[in-house]
């Protein structure tokens, strides 16, 4: 299963990495690639390129040490709020479903949900920005009336691994969730 | 899986010169089509039961079928209907009287995503008023996609609004494979609005349900004579010639009655009407209808009145005389064609015309020498059906996927020798622009990252298969 490259949606890179702890608790990491160093010398340099610019024709330092705390304040914003390098998700029959992202800095987040309230693991079709694109998601039901959908968990959201890459996903969180 | 496509997209189009007689020898190729229209469900209609009823007699016969449309209110995104048929909601604005905006250009990524994820090979827009489907017809050329547009009204060439609509009609149909009409009328109608080539103008007309609409006689009330009007209350559809009627009948015939469905703005004229002659008791306005509760209201009457001045294929007196009525209709557009003599009585549009037409119904109806809703109906429930109007489109998507698509230069070419100078050369531009658009996208989301999407319907659709399998399990 190693030998399958999985890419996202816009065509880069992910893995996935499936885990089986026993017959029923599996889990599956989908890791995008890590933060590009060109990239942060290239936002840097444009942010202080346009700061010397300023600074050309204003003469005031304030502008040059404003793109400084920009740089470093929109660095860490991102590396703690919105690039995350793994998401996981893990399923164990009978108990429930634990999802958890891992930021670039390390900070996680962690919901986990619980059998009684799960209906089913689907894939699902929805648009997105301008395309249309596959996804998985957890159905969720009230205890109240089981056969009513209450709400929806999309899963992967930052990842948006494809369809190929879904489809295992799926098929191994069917067969633990058929057992139980 | 972009290879596949690829090879998809330029298997009609590269061999046609050659191979289009060997596509004609292969009538049972199975198509993936599109259809575009701003007028979907939950939207009503007659585009909109068009629509589904073809979409679902194709879906039988074996071809793939997808509907995109614009998103009504929260319904957006991707949903199914009976049978597998997939429904595309796109998040488009809306601008009037449900009908998008026309950018051009803004609806090309979402349409291309739903082109290429599902594999189209023809691309089937409806309704001239639908700025979605000529959108469409304009992104499916430039992708090198086949294109058919049905058409389902009729226009003037006198006012304003409508030589620039011809105008846009004549760019968006100048290079599309093939157009489709309702009736003869409607042809010819559109042959001239947009200068076309009438051998590429098929007419297929359309259809009812028969198993709708059923006679009952047993709900009419036999002391007295009940006409029954169902349209929407506009100008269109003549509404002020039902206001002259009907004061002027009622003075006559003291046993008649009037029984009118439909909502619209001219419904304070038949409300003046009553008001003023005092008529409360005898003409009920029962407001819009649910096309499920048609039928109840067209039983309880002897006798339909269409009172349209332009219509391109009227479906209401269909459904009437299927419903074992007298119809009394005016003799405009594509009417006279519809049914035959002895079903239908024609009238010019004025109200002396009409009155003399219904009153020689009341006489025939009072002798009893009329025939029975059951012979009626039994005339009529053959002679559109569904299936019918299915296979008819079938064969054009046959003739059109042997045919080529024109490329860029020669469709520059045509568009500005058949849409005059300046038309032309704007259009030309925009071709251009649009060819640029679809390159630049290609290369920010390439095929190749395109998931395809799994077929509900179609030779290798998942739904029959499953519904099959249950089928054989339960046996």
């Amino acid at each position: 299963m190693e030998d399958e490259t999985y890419t996202d949606i816009n065509g880069k890179a992910i893995s996935l990495d499936c885990q089986s702890h026993s017959g029923l608790c599996r889990e599956f990491t989908v890791s995008s690639a890590k933060v590009s160093i060109g990239k942060v010398m290239v936002y840097t340099c444009s942010v202080w390129l346009f700061a010397y610019a300023v600074f050309f024709f204003t003469q005031n330092t304030a502008v040059l040490s404003c793109a400084i705390l920009i740089t470093l304040v929109g660095m860490m914003f991102h590396i703690h709020f919105v690039k995350v390098d793994h998401e996981s998700l893990l399923v164990i029959g009978s108990l429930g479903i634990q999802v958890s992202s891992s930021y670039a800095s390390g900070r996680e987040t962690t919901t986990f949900i619980e059998m009684s309230r799960i209906k089913d693991i689907v894939i699902n079709e929805a648009i997105y920005m301008h395309q249309i694109i596959y996804y998985l998601c957890v159905l969720l039901k009230d205890p109240s009336e089981p056969n009513a959908v209450s709400s929806v968990v999309p899963l992967f959201q930052n990842s948006k691994p494809r369809l190929n890459c879904l489809v295992k996903v799926y098929k191994s969180c069917q067969e633990i969730l058929s057992k139980c | 899986m972009g290879q596949r496509r690829r090879s998809a997209v330029k298997a009609p189009s590269s061999p046609s010169v050659s191979a289009a007689g060997e596509v004609a020898r292969v009538p049972h190729k199975k198509h993936k089509i599109c259809m575009v229209s701003d007028f979907f469900y939950p939207n009503m209609g007659g585009v909109e039961s068009h629509i589904y009823q073809l979409s679902q007699c194709l879906i039988e016969k074996g071809h793939k079928v997808v509907i995109a449309t614009h998103a009504y209110g929260r319904r957006k995104g991707v949903r199914y209907l009976t049978n597998g048929l997939k429904v595309y909601y796109l998040p488009l604005q809306v601008m009037y009287n449900q009908s998008t905006s026309t950018t051009v250009f803004h609806s090309l990524p979402l349409l291309r995503c739903v082109f290429v994820r599902e594999g189209i090979t023809v691309v089937h827009a409806h309704s001239s008023f639908s700025a979605m489907a000529h959108d469409a017809l304009f992104h499916a050329k430039t992708m090198g996609l086949n294109t058919v547009f049905t058409d389902h009204s009729l226009f003037g060439f006198a006012d304003v609004s409508s030589v620039l609509t011809n105008k846009l009609l004549t760019v968006s149909l100048c290079d599309t494979n093939h157009i489709v009409c309702v009736s003869y009328t409607s042809k010819e109608n559109t042959v001239l609005r947009a200068a076309l080539n009438p051998e590429i103008v098929s007419v297929i007309p359309n259809a009812v349900d028969p198993t709708d609409f059923t006679p009952d006689p047993s709900q009419r009330q036999d002391d007295t004579i009940t006409i029954v009007v169902i349209s929407r209350l506009v100008y269109r559809k003549g509404t002020d010639l039902l206001g002259g009627i009907i004061p002027e009948l009622c003075l006559k015939h003291p046993d008649l009655h009037f029984l009118i469905g439909g909502e619209g703005p001219k419904r304070i004229v038949l409300e003046e009407v009553r008001e003023k002659y005092q008529l409360h008791d005898r003409v009920r306005l029962l407001g819009a209808l649910e096309h499920k509760d048609v039928r109840g209201v067209l039983v309880q009457g002897h006798i339909f009145l269409n009172t349209s001045l332009t219509e391109a294929f009227c479906m209401a007196i269909v459904e009437g005389a299927s419903c074992g009525l007298q119809v009394v209709s005016t003799r405009v557009g594509g009417i006279p064609e519809v049914l035959p003599d002895d079903l239908i009585t024609l009238c010019e549009p004025t109200v002396r015309s009409l009155c003399a037409g219904l009153e020689t119904v009341i006489a025939k109806q009072r002798s009893g020498s009329v025939p029975s809703p059951a012979s009626i109906h039994a005339k009529v429930r053959n002679l559109y059906t569904w299936r019918n109007v299915a296979e008819r489109t079938e064969k054009v998507y046959d003739r059109v996927a042997g045919e080529e698509v024109l490329p860029l230069d020669r469709r520059l070419q045509r568009l500005r020798t058949h849409c005059g100078p300046v038309a032309g050369s704007i259009f030309a531009l925009f071709a251009v622009m649009d060819f640029l658009f679809v390159l630049l996208l290609q290369w920010l989301v390439p095929d190749r990252f395109m998931d395809m999407a799994v077929d509900a319907t179609g030779p290798q659709g998942l739904w029959r298969q499953e519904k099959s399998r249950k089928d054989s399990a339960i046996n």
